[in-house]
């Protein structure tokens, strides 16, 4: 039975979810990539880390939620998410891929799409559940990574034109370039305070001079 | 792509943004007194114990030897002492050296005084003889012919006369007396000398303090009213001779009732660190047994023997534990053969040990043996209870497996959490502070009469205190010169709500009392542990009025909750407290909801069953309308 691939850009990631390995072709087939699409996803991901750490039922909730702080929720999901995309395009660019970073942005984030469904599942059964139960959790958080895992390993393949072998390769080389990039980036940040308060003392010396 | 790269941008410049905001904040040290929360950080909290006293050697001024008087003659004669029976007597002994020592003055200056006179008798003799040869000479020089001339004789320089000393009449010779040689049967304490180890026997309610500086067993009471009696010389029948100790580490004291005599027979095993034996006595100070090294091949030649604690058990099997010694401690039968190991600690799973197994898998017998062995950590200290567990501490501040263990007969640890992550004891993470890392090295451990567990902490001088089911009760102590914080703690002790703690570098038994919070807290635990949920909801509710931060309180009103129903209430109390607590709570509540909405759900799941297959079935009417409209 043939789909009908005329669809509008929100029903994408769910049928590639559902057809994991001619999915991504049809999807560059039909250049059906949607920017939008694809942050709204990433947004999603965010949001649901988020109800995570804080909606996850007691029983099962790791999280130290005393102090809720946003910071390094954004630095596990936003910021991991486009050091990703960034890091598999710089690389990929270099080896013959054929995907722009649209491309990779786009079917990065359909890839999430399962693992986002099943953390759903997970918050809601977490409060439901008791800890006997714990096995079904379990179960769908794994699933749902597998899947997701599968769904970005086919979706890097066909977006770059890559062997599997390659594929793998680009994937475990784009895991250091991310740490190369997030080295560089705590660097700067450093750096950026280091300027930040060195003209901040210059502000205060100026402000003591003028204020006498 | 441009746009792409704007997107970027835009968030990493969000993300620095964010980050600037973030700010960090947490306490220096722990709080004075404080609990553990939730999520293991340090909360304030009241505490259940105050300093009472500090007692010191000093404190007790004079003991007494338990050797009778003849025994500690016979000592005087063996180790080259002397024995009196009274201060009297020493008073006495020192008037008579003085006498004897006048008269050895005396007689020295006599003494003196004959030389003199000998000096003198021959000047006298020469002067005579001078005088001769003068007279001699005037007769030769008047009427020399046929005579021979005189010898000459030289005049005698001049020796005065000595004037007169009188012989002393002799007196009786005494010996001199050093502090070292009296042996008296009452003794000046003094101060302890490095103090290692204190022991309370319950059923006589003595108090042991092994002051091994001095080397010497002090016993007294455990309100320190008692007369202390020291225990330094020791009657060994097999050799005939009375024995010393050098530097004991340990003491355990242990009741034997001899149903036929209906007597009870006090047996005392001391930890004789630098003489590598753990000595058996008896009340009266005979020995009875001496555990040595054993010759077994078991027993590795080149390890040492040096006991430093030492238990023993109902049926009379003596444990030491050796420090040099990582497979437990070592076991002795009650006729002081070898028997094996007791109770060895796990392996740390560090990331090297964990690495030495993936290669002993990989690799053959021969290679694998070239890897360094991981070796478990020996255990520090020990104590058994009256049902005969037996438990262990390890001292090591990088210890985090097995740093306190409950164990059966078997050897096997029973304090596993039912299958939860181990508990940890002591503080929940070490932490760093002006140059040095603090974390809990904990050395000592003592079960009290109501199997409450309260464990030592050498690295910050504190005391934790345990239910029997490893729910922390109160944390106190602490390091510091001040009454009531320590700087080298060894030992602990407690008895009828008493905490006693020995402190070697200050030499000093500390004793805390129980505050009315921690009576209170006691109060409502002893209730919990026998399932009186609902008498303890009075106590633990005044435990809250007084310390809203203390959290096993929550625990304890979930169960009272509990028992009574109330299971959306017991949730509440068990949230963030307890996730057995609130598992069972929450399983009662879930059952309960279900129970009583069933008409709810099964509406609801009927309405859906209807609606899928109205939708579905109009759906297909759809479809079938669009290809028949094509």
């Amino acid at each position: 039975m043939r789909f009908d691939l005329d669809m509008p850009a929100w029903k994408w990631p769910f049928y590639v979810a559902r057809h994991p390995f001619e999915g991504f072709e049809d999807l560059r087939w039909k250049k059906a990539y949607s920017m939008r699409v694809s942050l709204v996803i990433v947004l999603c991901f965010f949001i649901i880390t988020v109800c995570q750490q804080v909606m996850t039922g007691f029983l099962f909730n790791t999280s130290y939620v005393k102090v809720f702080n946003i910071v390094p929720l954004l630095v596990q999901t936003i910021v991991l998410f486009f050091t990703w995309v960034i890091g598999n395009w710089s690389l990929c660019t270099l080896f013959d891929g054929e995907g722009s970073m649209k491309n990779i942005c786009c079917i990065s984030a359909y890839a999430l799409v399962p693992y986002l469904i099943t953390q759903i599942v997970v918050i809601i059964a977490s409060n439901v559940l008791l800890m006997n139960e714990s096995a079904f959790i379990l179960f769908f958080q794994y699933f749902g990574i597998v899947w997701s895992v599968v769904l970005m390993i086919s979706g890097m393949k066909t977006v770059h034109q890559y062997s599997v072998p390659k594929t793998l390769a680009a994937m475990f080389f784009t895991v250091l370039a991310m740490v190369i990039i997030l080295f560089l980036l705590v660097l700067l940040m450093s750096l950026f305070q280091q300027v930040y308060v060195f003209g901040f003392s210059i502000y205060t010396e100026l402000m003591y001079r003028f204020s006498i | 792509m441009p746009k792409m790269k704007k997107i970027a941008t835009a968030v990493v410049s969000f993300v620095l943004a964010a980050c600037t905001l973030a700010t960090t904040a947490f306490a220096d040290q722990p709080y004075e007194g404080y609990n553990y929360d939730w999520w293991g950080d340090p909360v304030p909290s009241q505490t259940g114990y105050v300093v009472d006293r500090v007692i010191t050697g000093l404190d007790f001024k004079t003991g007494e030897r338990y050797n009778t008087e003849a025994q500690l003659k016979e000592i005087a004669s063996e180790h080259n002492k002397q024995y009196f029976a009274s201060q009297q007597e020493i008073d006495d002994y020192k008037a008579k050296l003085a006498v004897y020592q006048a008269y050895e003055d005396k007689l020295n200056e006599y003494e003196k005084y004959e030389k003199a006179l000998d000096k003198y008798n021959t000047y006298l003799e020469k002067l005579a003889a001078y005088e001769q040869y003068q007279k001699d000479l005037a007769d030769y020089e008047a009427n020399p012919d046929g005579k021979e001339k005189p010898k000459k004789v030289s005049k005698p320089k001049e020796v005065e006369k000595p004037a007169e000393v009188q012989k002393p009449e002799p007196v009786e010779e005494v010996k001199e007396l050093k502090d070292g040689d009296i042996l008296m049967k009452n003794i000046d304490l003094k101060s302890f000398n490095e103090p290692s180890d204190l022991f309370i026997d319950r059923e006589t309610q003595n108090l042991y303090i092994v002051d091994s500086g001095n080397n010497r067993i002090l016993i007294t009471d455990v309100n320190y009213e008692k007369e202390v009696i020291v225990l330094d010389y020791f009657y060994n029948p097999k050799k005939d001779k009375y024995e010393t100790l050098n530097n004991p580490h340990g003491i355990f004291v242990r009741h034997v009732r001899d149903e036929a005599k209906d007597a009870d027979t006090t047996m005392l095993y001391i930890a004789d660190y630098d003489n590598n034996r753990v000595l058996g006595v008896y009340e009266d100070g005979t020995v009875f047994q001496e555990f040595t090294k054993p010759s077994s091949e078991f027993y590795e030649d080149k390890v040492t023997f040096q006991p430093n604690k030492v238990v023993v058990d109902v049926a009379g099997n003596v444990y030491v534990n050796i420090k040099s010694i990582t497979t437990g401690a070592v076991m002795f039968a009650p006729d002081g053969s070898f028997s094996n190991y007791f109770g060895a600690n796990r392996v740390e799973q560090t990331a090297q040990a964990i690495a030495n197994k993936f290669w002993k898998t990989i690799l053959d017998r021969e290679a694998a043996a070239e890897f360094i062995q991981a070796v478990p950590m020996e255990f520090s200290n020990f104590d058994i209870d009256d049902e005969g567990f037996i438990y262990t501490v390890t001292e090591s501040k990088s210890a985090t497996t097995d740093v306190f263990k409950k164990m059966n007969p078997a050897g096997e640890n029973i304090l596993i959490n039912l299958g939860f992550s181990d508990y940890i004891y002591g503080d929940m993470i070490s932490y760093y502070w002006k140059g040095e890392t603090f974390g809990s090295q904990i050395n000592d451990v003592d079960i009290d009469e109501d199997g409450t567990i309260r464990l030592l902490d050498f690295g910050n001088g504190r005391i934790f205190e345990y239910t029997d089911e490893c729910d922390l009760l109160f944390i106190y102590g602490g390091k510091g010169n001040q009454k009531g914080l320590f700087t080298s703690v060894r030992a602990i002790e407690a008895y009828n709500n008493v905490v006693y703690v020995l402190d070697s570098r200050k030499a000093s038994i500390t004793t805390f009392k129980r505050t009315e919070f921690g009576d209170i807290v006691h109060e409502a635990m002893a209730l919990y542990t026998e399932g009186k949920y609902e008498e303890a909801r009075e106590p633990w509710n005044e435990v809250l009025s007084r310390d809203s931060n203390y959290w096993f309180a929550y625990i304890g009103l979930g169960n009272a909750e509990l028992s009574q129903g109330n299971y959306k209430e017991a949730m509440d109390y068990f949230y963030r407290n307890s996730r057995p607590g609130y598992n069972r709570a929450f399983k009662q509540f879930r059952m309960q909801f279900i129970r009583d909405n069933f008409n709810l759900f099964m509406i609801i799941i009927a309405v859906v069953i209807v609606l899928g297959i109205v939708i579905s079935q109009l759906l297909k009417m759809r479809k079938k309308k669009k290809a028949g409209g094509k």
